[in-house]
């Protein structure tokens, strides 16, 4: 008997189905809404500037700020900021990213290791980066080397915990299947377990790229010369609040925009755990 | 029809389970034994929780028994391993493999050339009708056609036993209507001892060589049916033998039927 589709309904694939309230933002919703609202904060912000209920010195006005932006970028400060501050999150990133994912595939899967390790890294996660920061200029001076160590810690806890995790979970069947079908252990790792971890080790990740960001200001906030987090403590002793505005903007966008191709990055990978 | 191989010869020897409980032990399947002939179709069909998959998981290799002994042609199971294919009710493909990778994953242990492997792949899948789909990742395949891809991945892997727990439980009945057809085509050609768990009765006595019945928890066996029509059956033209046993069965899953039987 030559076997045909049993009527089963044909498999249409799900994504972008969503029907949208407003038909005809539906396409463009992703890059419209957060502009709404962007619009809105900038127009009652430019109405108090505006109306100069507050000092300019307490509460710059949105052009203020951006003059203050143009300055900077004009002095040649703000280049070489961002790339002093962007550089040391790379590297604390990759360091602590790498870190974090090697040692929760093993403590996800290795009982001794998770024994030893588990129970104190779990109690290292509540202390807040900036708390390091004394402990990390004692250890590595005020160079590089203690931003690298601030960062990579607190990113490699959030990666660690989350890989972690992912690992615990995987589903038993997954491993009844795999073992039933004849795969080594070795195979089993690497084409089961490491997969189907892997939504929980890029939540981890997005987490982590979030955390580079937070801690690389408490990092540059002490024993800096340059970056942004030192340009803002810089800003305070001249009193440029406008100068603060401008780089807290730009660490704002920064850290999002990032954050976006980090989850379309995951997206792609792990295109199996949508819906 | 001839037995084509004589492996799969499945041995279940005074076998009980016991899992710890809250409050002591908990006995999840009573002494049992149990022969499945190589190449023949066993169903299984008692109350639920009953212990039926709690057998299969112990034939699996996924439980072990706490007492007795259970062994395929003459070897103990001590894990699960490739001579025992299992298909499951929640199908268990890998999402993030296509129905493709899916099979070539239990080709893998073959160790073939990989134009080899892919080749034998699309075949497996177009045997169960999806050489069109082999593409598709399983989210974008409905519950029959997973189940048919999971058919496909474990008899690629070319087990001696098959135990499938409730395969098509999941399905609507026109679709199972379908799968059973399927599900003997590809056994006929393949030919393992299969060990088919159902909670339809209909579905046991269309299919299997042997039913089984279960009782209440803690279950043991409690009736046995051999069943020589030749296939394929249907209830109208295998003979009133079928639907006498039918009512019978389903007499004993009754609760009262069960008692009067142990009695
Ligand atoms: N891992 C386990 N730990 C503790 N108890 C278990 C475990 N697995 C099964 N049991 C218990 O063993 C008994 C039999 O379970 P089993 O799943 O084998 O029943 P079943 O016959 O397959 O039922 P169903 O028809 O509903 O699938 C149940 O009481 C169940 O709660
Ligand atoms: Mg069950």
């Amino acid at each position: 008997m030559a076997v045909s589709d049993l009527g089963d309904p044909p498999a249409v694939p799900r994504r972008g189905a969503r029907v949208m309230p407003l038909g005809l933002l539906a396409g463009s919703a992703r890059v419209v809404r957060p502009l709404i609202s962007f619009v809105f904060v900038l127009a009652i912000w430019s109405g108090v500037g505006a109306a100069q209920l507050v000092p300019e010195t307490i509460f710059p006005a949105p052009w203020t700020v951006w003059n203050a932006t143009v300055e900077m970028w004009q002095m040649g400060t703000l280049a070489g900021d961002l790339a002093v501050s962007l550089s040391r999150a790379a590297i604390g990133f990759a360091i602590g990213a790498t870190l974090g994912v090697a040692l929760g595939l093993m403590t996800g899967r290795i009982a001794l290791i998770r024994t030893l390790l588990g129970p104190f890294l779990s109690l290292l996660r509540p202390i807040p980066a900036i708390a390091l920061v004394p402990v990390a200029i004692v250890w590595f001076g005020i160079g590089e080397g203690s931003k690298y160590f601030v960062i990579s810690y607190t990113v490699f806890l959030t990666v660690w915990f989350n890989t972690h995790h992912g690992m615990e979970y995987v589903p038993e069947i997954y491993l009844r299947a795999s073992r039933s079908l004849g795969a080594s252990r070795r195979r089993e790792f690497l084409t089961v377990i490491i997969p189907a971890a892997a939504p929980y080790i890029f939540a981890g990740l997005r987490l982590g790229v979030a955390l580079a960001f937070l801690s690389l200001v408490a990092a540059e906030l002490s024993g800096a010369s340059s970056g942004l987090g030192y340009r803002l403590q810089e800003a305070r002793q001249y009193i440029r609040t406008d100068r603060m505005f401008s780089l807290l903007i730009i660490l704002g966008a920064l850290g999002a925009s990032v954050d976006m191709v980090v989850h379309q990055i995951g997206r792609k990978l792990v295109h199996w755990q949508q819906g | 029809m001839t037995r084509m191989t004589a492996e799969g010869d499945v041995r279940v020897d005074d076998v009980a389970i016991r899992f710890k409980g809250k409050d002591g032990p908990v006995t999840a399947l009573d002494r049992t034994t149990l022969r499945l002939r190589p190449g023949t179709f066993t169903a299984l069909i008692g109350p639920s929780g009953c212990g039926k998959s709690t057998l299969m998981n112990a034939i699996g290799g996924f439980v072990a028994p706490s007492g007795g002994a259970i062994t395929i042609d003459g070897a103990e199971v001590t894990g699960p391993s490739a001579k025992v294919g299992v298909i499951f009710q929640q199908y268990a493909l890998f999402p993030w493999f296509t129905a493709l990778g899916n099979v070539r994953f239990a080709l893998r242990r073959f160790g073939l050339p990989r134009a080899q492997e892919i080749e034998r792949a699309h075949a497996a899948l177009a045997e169960v009708g999806l050489g069109a789909h082999a593409g598709k990742f399983p989210q974008q395949l409905s519950g029959g056609m997973k189940q048919r891809v999971a058919i496909a991945r474990t008899f690629a892997c070319g087990p001696k036993v098959l135990l499938m727990d409730e395969p098509f439980g999941a399905l609507d009945a026109q679709t199972r209507l379908g799968m059973h057809d399927l599900l003997m085509g590809v056994w006929q050609k393949h030919r393992a001892t299969v060990l088919f768990v159902t909670h339809d009765v209909d579905e046991a006595l269309l299919l299997a060589d042997d039913v089984h019945v279960m009782s209440q928890a803690p279950g043991r066996l409690i009736r046995q049916y051999h069943l020589p029509q030749p296939r394929p059956r249907a209830f109208n033209r295998s003979g009133s033998e079928l639907l006498d046993i039918r009512e019978e069965i389903l007499g004993l899953l009754r609760p009262e039927g069960v008692l009067a039987a142990i009695h």
